[in-house]
Order: structure tokens, then sequence, then C-alpha cells
């Protein structure tokens, strides 16, 4: 180690839920100290359970909580943190929060605020990669008034594309497909902008239909260099929510992927990047042609396809890097084996328009195996509060290839269970199995497509079976009413076996 | 014992109707008889809700829950979900005939799809409606969902007030 390199022992992780879980083991796993923060109904969360300090912020909504960066800072200073971790949406791609957090000494995990505060606006980052040679895809400034919106959205050509200009994650975005939905979708996405990131700035892009959504992990070291680790195709989607990702895409060849590579690599080096980022592009499988859409300024959701093929820890990386230590391999050092998909168990429900599903998880039962990750921000006793993203765990699996990737992640999600909310897991399996998934020609409409095609029945044999649990399951339970009538609803208190072996105590 | 099965349908709300018969032969051994057709059924208990069955010599691992919505019991059958209630012939003759009484257009209830706070309300007590006409907002998880009226008609019984936090399944308002 040498001495320029900046000591990091305790670590803040500014976040909750899963990412929160998957930072806090690989901070352990080097030996550093993980502190949590919390709301108020997130003192048992499993976040916090796996950190060794934890300080509670604030009442349950983000803004009163986890968004609070005064709060956070001070949580900071109690516990004797020397980093922070931003995690993903919160205040990852804050540069105020990042610039706060070095003039309270502390080290901030992740880029530069100037390199988050170019490429962190959708409209700075188009710039500084038009400059870099980069192709974009046609768009404007951010609009003042619907007014403009309608003019300039005349004259990029419908359909357009309202995006919010601090978004990320599909917030605060809408499809225009004519003038007459433009008002209501400007509208829509400004307020949902505004509860999201705290900023209803938006802006237009032409919309490029039935396109793909491929992204290149970089990651800039202290020198200014970067390095790519292979593409994400994130094109099953649901209102620009992904849900399933995977690597490699199946739809670009090593020539296109190397291109696409070359100029991500280029993008960052032009903020002289460092750490972790993903460069964002759309690409029309019909003529090749790829676009820049944004660059995102922190670890990704998706980001553990990336690890499980690379065979490397994206955190880990991050923590040196802001450690100021030279990158942990260089470009020829990347190499990329098998297939990874991962699936996002949300708390929602597909059958009633993806209604989120917050509430009480009675049990969890989660996949085990060869092959099979889990990253996973809840726990069976757990009340999924109504405040937060309904993001509840990541599904991932790796195989020697697509097919049997996607035939382990079948596997993996039939094991998954998760009760007392719901979930969309039927509907991730539903997914899988598409025809176009299995070839890879889905894109991001395909989700609307194959909910238009409606969803498969349930077979006959599920229903036989299905009955005959639910049939026994109804008799014992009117056998116990009948026996506990007889008994005259005397009940013997049953005695518990803690209590008989666990006297001893501590 | 004797009982009827009713397989939920979907979005649709057709419920496919089976009679069951069900007669303990052994302790965890069950012969069942579906619409005439015999299943010898073994089933275990493994943790609240879940079971272990064999049915043959096919093993089944169940979990199941509650519907939150009272359907019945939701069942995870190798990945598949199914909807089974499960009633007594009694319970769903009464049923039936309570259904017959009240299919008429009579007042439907606007409850809350889930917990959440209420963003907007978009008509007040009295407005005359239309069928699928936006009535208030409410927003959970940073997804704000539009609950839009049932029928035509008028709105009572709306007290709600923008901001109030309310329960899932909590009476809104009323459309008569």
């Amino acid at each position: 180690v040498s001495p320029a390199v900046k000591k990091i022992t305790r670590v803040l992780i500014a976040n909750r839920g899963e990412i929160a879980v998957r930072i806090a083991r690989t901070l352990r796993e080097m030996g550093i100290t993980p502190i949590a923060v919390y709301s108020e109904v997130d003192r048992t969360a499993p976040h916090v359970r796996a950190c060794e300090l934890a300080v509670e912020l604030g009442p349950a909504p983000a803004n009163e909580s986890y968004l609070v960066i005064d709060k956070i800072l001070a949580a900071a200073k109690q516990t004797g943190a020397d980093a922070i971790h931003p995690g993903y949406g919160f205040l990852s791609e804050n540069a105020g929060f990042a610039e706060a957090v070095t003039r309270a000494g502390l080290t901030f995990i992740g880029p530069s605020a100037d390199a988050m505060r170019v490429m962190g606006s959708k409209t700075g980052a188009r710039r500084a990669v038009t400059a870099a040679k980069v192709p974009v895809v046609p768009g404007t400034p951010p609009m003042a008034s619907v007014e403009e919106a309608r003019s300039e959205a005349k004259k990029l050509g419908y359909p357009v594309m309202i995006k919010a200009s601090s978004g990320g994650g599909g917030k605060g975005m809408r499809l225009v497909a004519s003038e007459a939905e433009l008002e209501s979708a400007y509208r829509g996405a400004r307020s949902e902008a505004k509860s999201a990131f705290g900023d209803d700035t938006v802006y237009l892009e032409k919309a490029i239909l039935e396109p793909k959504h491929i992204e290149i992990q970089i990651f800039g070291g202290p020198d200014g260099k970067a390095v790519w680790l292979g593409e994400r195709e994130c094109s099953m989607q649901r209102r620009h929510q992904k849900v399933i990702e995977e690597t490699p895409s199946p739809a670009i060849d090593e020539a296109t992927r190397a291109a696409m590579g070359a100029v991500a690599v280029r993008a960052a080096e032009a903020v002289a990047y460092t750490g972790a980022g993903t460069c964002e592009f759309l690409f029309d499988p019909a003529s090749k042609n790829f676009y820049f859409l944004e660059m995102n300024t922190r670890l990704q959701v998706e980001h553990p396809v990336t690890e499980l093929c690379c065979g490397t820890d994206l955190v880990e990386a991050q923590v040196r890097v802001a450690r100021g230590e030279p990158l942990p391999w260089r470009q020829e050092q990347i190499v990329r084996r098998g297939h990874a998909i991962e699936a996002r168990l949300y708390a929602e429900d597909p059958s009633r328009n993806f209604m989120p599903s917050p509430g009480d998880i009675v049990d969890l039962v989660l996949p085990q195996g060869p092959g099979v990750r889990v990253d996973c921000g809840v726990a069976s006793g757990f009340t999924v509060p109504r405040f937060y993203d309904p993001m509840i765990a990541k599904i991932a699996v790796w195989a020697e290839d697509r097919e049997r990737a996607r035939k382990k992640l079948l596997r993996a999600l039939a094991e998954t269970a998760v009760k007392g909310i719901t979930t969309n897991g039927a509907f991730l399996r539903t997914l899988l199995a598409a025809p176009s998934f299995a070839d890879g020609t889905y894109h991001t409409g395909s989700i609307v497509e194959l909910m238009a095609a409606g969803s498969a029945p349930t077979s006959e044999h599920a229903s036989v079976v299905g009955m005959l649990a639910a049939v026994v399951q109804q008799y014992r339970k009117d056998l116990e009413k009948s026996r506990q009538a007889a008994q005259g609803g005397a009940r013997g208190g049953r005695s518990s076996a803690w209590r008989s072996i666990g006297r001893g105590g501590w | 014992m004797h009982y009827v099965a009713l397989v939920k349908g979907g979005s649709d709300g057709t419920n496919q109707e089976t009679a069951v018969e069900i007669q303990e032969l052994a302790p965890f051994q069950y012969r069942i008889t579906l619409d005439g057709k015999e299943h010898h059924v073994d089933a275990r208990a493994l943790r609240t809700d879940s079971l272990s069955l064999r049915v043959g010599d096919e093993i089944y691992d169940i979990e199941s829950e509650e519907d939150p919505s009272g359907a019945g019991q939701n069942l995870l059958v190798r990945g598949e979900l199914v909807t089974v209630e499960v009633v007594d012939v009694r319970t769903l003759h009464l049923r039936k005939a309570a259904s017959t009484h009240s299919s008429g257009k009579g007042p439907r209830e606007v409850r809350s799809p889930m917990p959440g706070k209420v963003v907007a309300v978009l008509a007040k007590d009295g407005d005359t409606v239309t069928e699928g006409q936006g009535l208030l907002v409410i927003e959970a998880m940073k997804m704000e969902n539009e609950l839009k009226s049932p029928k035509a008609g008028i709105v009572k019984k709306l007290a709600i007030q923008q901001g109030a936090v309310v329960e899932g399944n909590a009476v809104l308002c009323v459309v008569e």
C-alpha cells in the first residue's frame, strides 16, 4: 500500500434495501466496518442488521431521511466514518452531496462532483459526448413550458420521449405518440421527476421504436484512464423500469460490442471519470446503429450480471479506487465468461396494473443452488414500507451459455416464494418463457406486447394439484375447528421447546 | 367430507367449480375425489401454510397464503400461481342466492387498493361521473395510481382530503 493511498476503515452506506446489504457484505469481506442509516420504518430492515453500526435519520418519507444530506453527514460524524458509499438512487447522483461529503473531510465512494455534474445531467452529458464524437439521439435542451415542449416536439416529429434532466431508472419519463397526449405526459413526467429527484426539469428526445437498451459498464481509475467490462442488455422494461437484464447481449456481434466499449471509454475519459459508471445506448437492431443515451454515475442495480461474467467485485473495486489505488485490472485482463441473467423481484401486482403492494412479509423462500445469486433487501417478518422503491430482491444466475442461464433462472424463480404481499414472480417467469426472450429478439416494447397477448392460463395440472392442496388445508382447518368445539374451547397451551431447552441462558 | 373447489379464473372473474370429496385414510394419507377422479394424496405440513404433497409418486412443494383480497388460497405449484377457494356446498348455495338479489346496478364502493397517500381528489361529493372517470389519485412507493369510477352515477360519502393517508382496502367513496 503506497503512502498516497487514503485510509478507509469505516464506511457509511447512505442507502437502504438490497443494495445497502450488498455493499455491507463486500465491506465486511474487506475488513471495513459497514455503517447503516435508516428511517423510522426501517429499524429492523435487513440492511440495518447487515451493518455493525447504525444511526436513525428520521421519519419515513425519503425527503425527511435518506435524502437529507445534513443528517447523513451528522450520522457519519457520530459513528466516525471516513467514507460514504451512496449506492444507487437517493443521493447517489447528487453532485452537491458528493461535494458536501468531501467538504466534511470524508471520502465519497464514486466519481468527482464535476464529472457527476456533467454526466449526471442528461443534457450536459449529451453536450460532452457529442464533443467527443459519440453518436446521440436527436433531442432538445430543458423545456421551460408546455408550449415550448409542444413546438419542439413538432420539430422533432412524433413519437417523442419526455425525460427528466436529473432522471434515471425510468422515473419522470413518458413516451408521447401524438400531440394530443403531450400536455398530460408533460405534466406527469414533471411531477414524477419532482417527487423522485426534487427537480422537475424535463427535455425531449426523438423516440426510436422497438429499440434495444444496451449499456456498457465502465470503470475509471485515478489516472483518468478507463476500462470497460462488457455490456448488459436491459430491453425487458416496463414503463422504462428494467425488469430483466443479461450479459452478453444476444443482439450484438463482437465488432459492435467493441465499438460500443470504445465509445463508452472515450465518453468516460472525456470527463476524467473515476469509479464505476455506465454508458447507456439505444441499439437499433435493423441498422445496427447505436446512440448514446446517458451516463449513470453510480453503481447500477444490474451490476451483478457483470460481476458474474467477469468474476469481479465492483464494490471492492469502487472502494480501492476511492482509496486512490490504481484500477485492479488492465483492459486485456478483463475476460468475460459464460452468460448471466438477472430478474428483479418487485412488490407489485401485475394483474392489477402493477399496483405497488407494500405490507408484511409473512414468509420468504429464496432460491439456492449452483449458479444462483440472491441480493435481497427484505426478510420474513419485515414490513415492506410504502415509501420507497418496490424492488425487494434481485435473483441472478450464471451458466455456461444463454439457454442454460435462462433455464436456471426459471428454475430459481420457481423456488422463490414471498408470502403476505403480492410480487411479480410469476410474471418474471412468463417473460423468461416468452419466445421473444428465448430467441433474444425482445425489445423495449416487448413487455407491453406480451401483456396485450394475455398471460398464459394456469395449466390443468397445476389447477388439480392446487385444488388437492387447498382441500387438504381446508379439511384440516375444519377438523381442528370441530375438535376445539368439542373441547368447549378450552385450549391446552402448547409448551415451547425453546423454554425447555433454553433454560441455561447466556 | 364434501366440498366445492373454486379455481379462480383470473381477470374475467370466472370460477371453475369442482365437486370434491376427501377421506382421511390414515395419518397424512387422503383419498380425494375431484369430479369423480380419485387421487391418493400424502400431505405433510412443513411450516405455516406450506405443504409437501405426494400425489401418486409425484412430489410437490407447495407454498400457500390467504389471498389478500379474500379470494381464497393462493398456491404456488412448481412456479405456477393458482387461486383456489374451498367452500362447503351449503355456503355456495347461499352465496349464489345472495348474488342473484344484488346483481342489479346498486351502489358500488371505491376502495383503496393499497396503503398510501391521497395526492389528489378529482371529484366532489354529489358529482355525476361516468364509468372510468378518475376519482382520486393515491401514491405509494413513488408510484401514482388513479382510482376510476366503477360505474356511471353520483359520488357519495367522499370525505377524504388531499394529503390523507389511507389503509389498504379502505372505503374512499361510493358511486350510486
